[in-house]
This record gives structure tokens, sequence and C-alpha cells, in this order.
């Protein structure tokens, strides 16, 4: 069994002090950069109007009702029942109560909605811009370079990941090209934000793609795009079908039960 | 130490909030005064965090309430330094520190008037509409208050505070149906406040014991306070009311024999004799357990307030009393 002979390239060691510690000096400023244009870009949150807020507690009454229907007896909550049920069918509760019926408007016409979608947009930009620029920096003046090589042995596998830029077909997949570290530099600097910014920091790419990706399901109960009129006779059938069982029934035998002094 | 500045200070003891307001100058000397999110220093120094300006917050508040006026205002500088005038929050804390200093009437009026302005120009500010709601409470306006308290609520019907406020003040006025409508609507929010059980078990008592009360009050306020205890075990306030209720209701069982067959208004019907005597006796036995085991010293069983304590004494010996003579 022969032995693979340890691949051995002889490398400038200038190549370490010009290409590493620049690619990773400046992927941490743009980082830290990111952050603060984030900071100063983001708008704070809108103030609703007491219409609105109206609107929306009134709704989360109805759902508080039909939750925890069954602390109170059988003739309050029928009360409440109807109540709501009139007031949520007569569109009391709604904010322009003369819309009612009406198909809800367009998102993207909305105002409201559209401020929420700028806020996205600036998000985005913050990271686009710099992810090309730097990209394109790299590309013009480091592609081709093999930089480092890696302490530890890896599988062929790696080699598409690590050896981006550098097509040898021969060369062992510890060698990493300078793209490839730019590339493990937008993962890995996480630690390094965390450290430097806060642990809520804007500086990451990957934070910011995670964001995207699964936005937070409290926002769309209330969201723009949402008929709020169809959210109440929504609850009307909820509480409509809502079977009672007043809770207090038989405490006091569950209580003789339970209790032993 | 810290952590009890990180607990809103209304639930503290006065010992505890005076000690917290003489610390309040060392305190105040050694937290950082301001932090500017946009410095180079905040490269190296600690990151801001909340619960600094929850400290600020807090300490004021127990520095308003034991009269060290000079520190509060620090603390409500610091915090308009860093949330700019205009937040909602501060504005009522504002508010809170004028209402503290003023000395007379006028001077309570002039924020009133104050509030006010502010809440026609923003109508949905709701930590200054509710600041104006505890202002008219303390000046003695309860009429005005209540009618503060049902426009807020039909703004926000979810706000527990100001429900439970509000039964407050109808029971204060002796207005028992809305002041259980109320203390029904904070249970719909907390279903499982053991606290607020207890507390509409007092209040359908004291409905039973007004003139157009009701047998039925009296047994449904017996289990709530039933509720009470399954929720929170050995929790004297609702054994001391499980024992004045159950006192009560066998009373006015055994004088006149209410037909059990009446459909009660809360659609369930009356309590038998066996049982409410059977929860009377569970009661009185409960609570001399509590008493002992307190006053003994036991291991476990010094939660609970001294006053508390010498309550429940008392409704012993009231029973004991007429065996005793």
């Amino acid at each position: 069994m022969a032995q693979v002979p340890v691949q051995t390239i002889h490398r400038d060691p200038q190549l370490f002090y010009w290409i590493l510690i620049p690619i990773t000096v400046v992927m941490i400023l743009t980082g830290v950069l990111r952050h603060y244009a984030t900071v100063l870009m983001a708008t704070a949150p809108k103030k609703q109007e007491l219409p609105a807020i109206k609107e929306q507690r009134s709704l989360l009454r109805g759902v508080n009702l039909r939750a925890n229907a069954n602390v109170i007896s059988a003739p309050s909550f029928q009360a409440r029942k109807d109540y709501l049920v009139a007031a949520y069918e007569s569109g009391a509760f709604l904010k322009e109560p003369d819309k009612k019926g009406q198909a809800a408007p367009n998102p993207m016409t909305d105002p409201a909605a559209m401020e929420g979608m700028m806020g996205m947009m600036k998000g985005n930009m913050a990271m686009i811009v710099p992810q090309t620029l730097i990209m394109g920096w790299i590309n013009a003046f480091f592609s081709g370079f093999v930089i480092i090589r890696l302490p530890f042995p890896l599988t062929i596998k790696f080699k598409s990941m690590l050896q981006a830029g550098v097509a040898t077909k021969d060369m062992d997949p510890q060698w990493m090209s300078s793209i490839s570290w730019y590339v493990l530099c937008i993962f890995g600097l996480q630690s390094v934000f965390n450290y430097l910014l806060g642990s809520d920091n804007a500086a990451s790419q990957m934070q910011q793609q995670m964001g995207q990706m699964g936005p937070g399901a409290g926002a769309q109960m209330f969201g723009p795009g949402v008929d709020p009129d169809k959210q109440f006779q929504a609850e009307i059938e909820n509480l409509n079908v809502l079977a009672h069982h007043y809770t207090l029934e038989g405490v006091e035998d569950r209580l003789l039960q339970t209790v032993v002094v | 130490m810290a952590s009890s500045l990180l607990h809103p200070p209304a639930h503290l003891s006065p010992a505890v909030a005076l000690q917290l307001s003489q610390q309040a100058p060392y305190l105040l000397r050694t937290t950082p005064s301001a932090i500017s999110p946009y410095s180079m220093s905040s490269l190296w120094s600690a990151a801001e965090s909340p619960e600094l300006w929850t400290t600020y917050e807090n300490l004021m508040l127990s520095c308003l309430r034991t009269g060290d006026e000079q520190s509060a205002h620090l603390c409500l500088e610091r915090l308009t330094e860093r949330f700019g005038a205009d937040n909602e929050r501060l504005m009522a804390l504002r508010g809170l520190f004028q209402e503290a200093i003023a000395n007379d009437n006028d001077a309570l009026k002039k924020v009133l008037k104050e509030y006010e302005n502010i809440l026609v120009e923003d109508p949905a500010n709701m930590p200054v509409s509710k600041r104006r709601i505890a202002l008219l409470i303390s000046m003695d306006r309860t009429t005005e208050a209540i009618t503060a308290l049902n426009n807020f609520l039909d703004a926000s019907p979810t706000d527990a505070e100001a429900w439970s406020e509000l039964s407050d003040l109808y029971v204060s006025s002796g207005m028992f149906p809305q002041a259980i409508f109320a203390l029904e609507e904070v249970l719909l929010v907390t279903p499982n406040a053991w606290n607020i059980h207890a507390r509409l078990g007092e209040v359908l008592y004291m409905a039973s014991s007004s003139e157009t009360g009701s047998v039925q009050h009296l047994a449904e306020s017996m289990r709530r306070f039933c509720r009470s205890i399954e929720l929170c075990d050995d929790y004297l306030r609702g054994y001391y009311g499980l024992k004045m209720t159950t006192t009560k209701l066998l009373t006015t069982l055994s004088q006149s024999q209410v037909s059990r067959q009446s459909k009660s208004d809360t659609g369930l019907p009356l309590p038998g004799v066996k049982s409410v005597e059977r929860l009377s006796e569970l009661a009185t036995a409960k609570l001399s357990e509590i008493v002992r085991r307190n006053t003994g010293g036991d291991a476990g069983w010094q939660g609970y307030e001294k006053p508390e304590i010498i309550a429940a004494q008392e409704l012993l010996n009231r029973d004991a009393a007429p065996i005793t003579r």
C-alpha cells in the first residue's frame, strides 16, 4: 500500500499578510458598519391610532372569552356572548365602520403596509450592497490564490466548497482559496460580532436571511391585507359553537375530596 | 439588592422601599448616566441593557415613595436624556413626579389639565390616560374616574389592570353588580389568578349582604373561595372567606327553607347543607392549622402576613367564645 505523499505547495508568505488578514479585517469592519447603518436607518414603529387599538383588542376580548369562558357563570357568559356577537355583526368595533363589507384593500397600495415593506427593503439593501461590493473586490484582486492549508484532513466533497475559483483537479481539499475564505467569514463571524456589538446586532448576513425566512407569526394576525371584518365573523362562529362548562360546578365536592387536614 | 430594583416597586414593603431609596445617591453615582449608541467606546464598554433603564424607573418610584425628590428628579432627567421627552411612558412618569411634588389641590389640578392637553393631542397615549384616571381617583372624583375608566376600557377591553381598578371603584360606590362584572372580565384575561377569584368571592359576599343580595350570591361567593383554594393550597384569604361564607350560608339555609328547586341566576343549584357543614369544618380546621404552625414558627409556614394571621386568630376566637363562656 503506497503512502500518498503529502502535497506541498510553496506559497509566498506574503500571501498570508496581504490576502488572508485584509479579507478578515474588511469582513469584520463591514459587519460593524452594517450594524450601525441598520440602526440609523431603522424607523421607529408607527404609533397606532385609538380605533386601530380598539379593533385589535376587541377581537382579543372575544378570543379571551372563548378561551376562558369556563371561569364565569353561564348567564354572565351568555350576556357577554350576546353583546360581542351583536357588536361584531354590526361592525361596531371596526376601525372604519362604513367600510364594512368591502373587500380588503390591496396591501401594495396600503400606505401602512408600504411602511413595513420599506423596512424590509432597507434591510435587504444593507445586506446586498456590501455583499456585492466585497465579492467584486475579492474577485478582482484575489481570485485564484490558494492562501491557507487547513490543519486537518478533509474528504473530497469539500473541494467545491473550499476551493472555489481554483480549478485544479488533483489538489488536496485541505487547501483553501481566497473566495472560500470569504464565504467562511460570512458564516463564521457571528460570534465575533456578538462579542463586539452585543447579541442582538444586525451585522450578520446569516441572521438577516433567517429573519426573512420565518417572519414572526404574531404579526400575521393583524398584518396588512387581513380583513378585520372577516376575523370578527370567524370569531362569531367560534363563540356560537362553544359549549360552556362552569368551573365552579361541583368545586366544593372536589375540594372536600382533595384537601385533607 | 439590584434584583429587587428590577421588579415593579408597588409590592415592596415600606422598609425595602426606604432601603432602596437610601441607596439611590450611591447607585446614581456608580451607574453610567448616559450611553450613547453611536460612540466608539461602545465597542469595548458593556452593552446597554434594558435592566439599566428599568432600574432607573423603579428607583425613581421608590424615591418618590420615600420623599427623596432630588434623586427622583435625577432619575427622570437621565431617562429623558435617553428616550426623549415625547416618549409615552416618560410623559406618564414626569406627570407622576409632578403629582408627587404638588403640595396643594391647585397644583394637582394643573397636572390634570396637562394630562388632558396631552390626551387631546394623542388620545391613544395609554400611560398618560391611566395616570389621569389615577389622579382623578386620588382627588376623590370617583364618578369622573369611573367615566374615564369606562372610556378607556371601551378602547382597550383586554386591560386587566383597568378592569380591576374599575371594580374597586364600583365597590366603593356600592354598585356590586357592576363590580362583579368588572372582576369577571379580569378573570377572563387571567383565568387562574386565585387572588382575583378570592376578591370576586369577597365582592359577592358584600353583594349578598346588601339589601338586594340573595342567597345565590352567597353560594356563588362560597364556590369562588373554594376555587381560589383549589388553585392555591393553604391560601389563608380563601379559607377565611370560606369560613365566613359557610357560617352565613348555614344560618340562611336553616332559617328560610329556600326552595332548592328554584333556578338560581348562576345556573347552579344551591349546595346541600351537609357539604356546607363539612366545608365549614374544613375551613376552621385549616385556619387553626395555619395559625398554629405560623405562630409555632414551622419552616415553610412563615409566608403569611402578620395582620392576616391576627385576623384569622380573631375569627377562630369568635367561634370559640360561646363555648368557653
